[in-house]
């Protein structure tokens, strides 16, 4: 049993862990990085392959080696998920995402207190724990500002201190400056989605993303050959954490990564001060680093595992649960879609950055009025392949044909073959609220390949709120469908209550050690030297894809520890 | 590419053959309809019409192979100019993938096959690659919508949906696989593979795209990508 010290110790290196081993090494911390799977390199990613990274999800982690169970409700036993959405290796799940880099809203931050003042307090589901954030936009404007200049975002700007400007997102919040990159070049379905968008008043714009269209710290621009989301980028044009941070970290000599390593223990001592945490190396080995300061950091379910899994007798409920709230509150997004296919033309999806590729945000947030429609928040509207990714294996697994028509037999054949290239989907990013009893647990059925409890998540999206909302969303891209001139409209099958991309919550952050985990800052209230930054401490999940979020948190974070946690350990908040 | 040996491709063909047999006329060679149960095991049965030792899949016996070709090609079925499951030759892929990466899928293949075949007999009174091509698309209906009565492990519908899943990746993932023969797959939908590059005017048209050649992971075909 091998025991290494260390300033700090970093479990999960990824879109979270890669920032902070870069900007704490830079201060001069020492620091460790604990990743369970691999460290690759762009010559991996060459060339693409749709079976082995998009069907067989080599860059996710395996679900049957370390599954993840859901059920819809507490009265039936649940079953592992066969796609998990997040990273399996350094870099997390920036290698693999679709790299939409979205800044939220300012209502996104006070989504309950908009609420209450616009509809009234009664406008809010009785069973929803929809809550503020303890953090403003404004707090968090300088470092998105960061995130977007030193990842390399590309993008368009809607609203410059102020000003709204054409062509960009005209609902976002203010921007102290223009994105440092140009907005990516747009494919056919963008350009017809445009148009369809423009003639019903709608106000589309490129999705900023986290791929360069111009070369960028000496790396590469695009090269639009549309294996984004699921794929590793063959060119490093992606800001992927491995091309970004880890060699940022690397030049630090303060950092050391390890591979293989999966963090089974979070040690605290009886003062209740966390001392480091326990690990399996790859050959099995069982090892400890002891640290200063402990950073949780992979993808959500592993925060409110570790902690449960780490319990003592001074922590009974697991760690930092004196609030009762470790594990509640799960957020997923759903994926509502909608097919418009063209007879007379082709749109070849399968160019370009595939996920979400244009957008419209005139249904999301608070940007149009709920009154009288039943359901609180929207969605990102926006236009891409069936599945984010465009690949015919992709098309034929996400691509329902339209009612009448089979999903086999000669009849399928010909469906596919007419309208694999011509072809858009519509795809509403839902807000679904925050409900208390949408839970992760330790499954007590189901174990990893190491011998821990799986993580099991218990949730159904299908609440009234969220199912009208879905409806009113449905009929808004069945609109812009046919007003982009599609020659056949159609909607894509629901998913039933399994949670759909981007799972948050868990370990929600707050202003209340009475209500929350965490503070802004991810500090966790009953351990000041144990810290999770990720989107498991969202209090409410906005229409957006999280990972800009979460990375301007760990850059506010980050900041926090160098200028005042460094030198004076405790409590920031 | 070891597995590619010229008497296992031998047997792949046969098996592919003859599921075009059973789907054209009814009529199957006498060692494709030997009884499932019987051919369980690998223990091949005697006489000059049934497969010798040496001719085996890298997965399925002879029997089996027969029936995962059929059932395929009715799930994607061959035309002049729509390239199907027989064409791209999805039986090959699902062959080498229960014999690799899908290895823990081979019981569920082995107990979905025996029920399917229980199923058949007992509906049908005939094997399944017996059955004429509409009682075949009866079969897999009642397999999708899960009304096929007897299945236990795996369900109609799993079976059902696995083959499907199977089926589609034999038709578009990269030839390297053992499927998706000379591009069959991506010829049919007008996919040009992993190209490495698209340019602004590959992005701006509204035609379909043409360009030579289709890219694959180990070779490129000559040709355009969409259907002529």
């Amino acid at each position: 049993m091998a025991i290494e010290k260390t300033d700090v110790v970093i479990v999960g290196v990824g879109a979270v862990g890669g920032i902070l081993a870069a900007e704490l090494g830079k201060a001069g911390m020492k620091v460790i990085g604990l990743e369970r799977g691999p460290r690759l390199t762009t010559a991996d990613f060459n060339p693409h392959d749709e079976l082995r990274y998009f069907q067989r999800q080599e860059l996710r982690p395996n679900w049957r080696k370390q599954p993840v169970t859901w059920r819809p409700n507490t009265g039936v036993r649940a079953h592992p998920m066969n796609i998990l959405n997040y990273g399996n290796q350094a870099g997390g799940g920036t290698v693999h995402y679709g790299t939409l880099s979205w800044r939220m809203h300012e209502d996104d931050f006070r989504a309950r207190s908009q609420t209450i003042e616009r509809y009234g307090a009664s406008a809010i589901p009785q069973d929803s724990s929809l809550a503020d954030w303890p953090v403003t936009y404004a707090d968090l404007e300088p470092f998105y500002d960061q995130a977007e200049y030193d990842l390399g975002v590309s993008g368009k700007a809607g609203n410059l201190q102020g000003r709204k400007i054409d062509g960009g997102n005209v609902f976002e919040a203010p921007r102290n400056r223009e994105y440092p990159l140009p907005a990516l070049l747009m494919d056919q379905s963008g350009v017809l989605f445009a148009e369809g968008a423009k003639k019903l008043g709608y106000h589309p714009f490129s999705s900023p993303r986290a791929i360069i269209s111009e070369p960028y710290h000496d790396r590469p621009s695009c090269t639009y050959c549309g294996f984004c989301q699921s794929f590793g980028c063959h060119v490093g044009a992606k800001s992927s954490i491995l091309v970004t941070k880890l060699p940022e970290a690397d030049a630090t000599g303060n950092f050391k990564l390890l591979t293989g390593a999966t963090c089974y223990h979070v040690n605290t001592d009886n003062s209740g001060r966390a001392t480091g945490v326990s690990y399996y190396g790859p050959d099995g080995s069982d090892n400890t680093i002891e640290a200063d300061l402990v950073i949780l950091a992979p993808f959500i379910y592993d925060n409110t595992r570790l902690l449960l899994l780490s319990k003592t007798a001074k922590f009974p409920n697991g760690l930092a649960n004196s609030s009762g709230q470790l594990g509640k509150h799960v957020m997923a997004h759903i994926m509502a879609k909608v097919f418009a296919a063209y007879d007379d033309r082709y749109v070849n999806v399968y160019m370009g950055p595939s996920a979400q590729k244009h957008t419209i945000d005139d249904f999301n947030a608070d940007n149009f009025d709920h009154s009288g429609l039943g359901f609180l928040r929207g969605a990102q509207i926006s236009i891409g392949p069936a599945d984010l990714e465009a690949g015919p294996i992709g098309t034929a697994m996400s691509m329902d044909p339209p009612p009448g028509t089979p999903k086999w037999g000669a009849a399928y054949r010909d469906f596919l073959g007419k309208y694999f290239a011509r072809y858009g989907a519509l795809n509403a990013q839902t807000e679904n609220l925050a409900y208390a009893d949408q839970t992760i647990d330790l499954d007590p059925d189901v174990r990893d390949q190491w011998g821990m409890p799986a993580p099991r998540v218990t949730y159904d999206w299908r609440r009234p709120n969220e199912v009208a909302r879905v409806e009113f969303l449905m009929q808004k891209m069945e609109g812009v469908a046919r007003a982009m001139g599609a020659t056949k409209v159609w909607r894509a099958a629901l998913s039933p209550g399994v949670p759909g991309a981007h799972h948050e919550g868990g370990t929600r952050m707050g202003n209340d050690p009475k209500t929350s985990v965490v503070n802004r800052y991810g500090q966790t209230w009953d351990i000041p030297n144990l810290f999770l930054i990720g989107s498991s401490t969202f209090p409410s999940m906005s229409g957006f894809n999280p990972t800009l979020t979460i990375q301007a948190l760990t850059y506010m974070s980050a900041d926090a520890i160098v200028k005042r946690y460094k030198n004076k350990p405790g409590p920031l908040v | 590419m070891t597995k590619h040996d010229a008497s296992r491709r031998a047997f792949l063909v046969r098996a592919a053959v003859g599921a075009g047999a059973a789907a054209g006329a009814g009529l199957v060679p006498d060692a494709i309809a030997q009884n499932h149960d019987h051919m369980e095991g690998g223990a091949a049965a005697p006489g000059a019409q049934h497969p010798s030792g040496s001719e085996h899949g890298a997965f399925f016996n002879h029997a089996d192979a027969a029936t995962i070709a059929a059932f395929t090609e009715r799930l994607m079925p061959s035309a002049p100019d729509k390239p199907g499951a027989r064409d791209a030759d999805v039986l090959n892929y699902i062959d080498l993938a229960l014999a690799g990466a899908y290895a823990e899928l081979q019981d569920f293949y082995r107990r979905g096959l025996a029920q399917l075949e229980a199923y058949c007999r007992g509906t049908y009174k005939e094997p399944f690659v017996r059955l004429k091509p509409e009682q075949q698309d009866e079969v897999i209906t009642a397999l999708e919508n899960g009304k096929a009565t007897g299945f236990a492990y795996p369900t109609a519908r799993e079976f059902f949906g696995i083959l499907r899943t199977h089926t589609m990746e034999g038709m578009f993932a990269d030839p390297l696989y053992g499927g998706n023969k000379d591009f069959a797959g991506w010829r049919l939908v007008g996919f040009p593979g992993a190209q490495a590059v698209f340019t602004p005017s590959d992005m701006q048209s509204k035609q379909a795209f043409s360009r030579e050649p289709i890219v694959g992971l180990q070779t490129i075909a000559k040709g355009p990508a969409g259907r002529a």
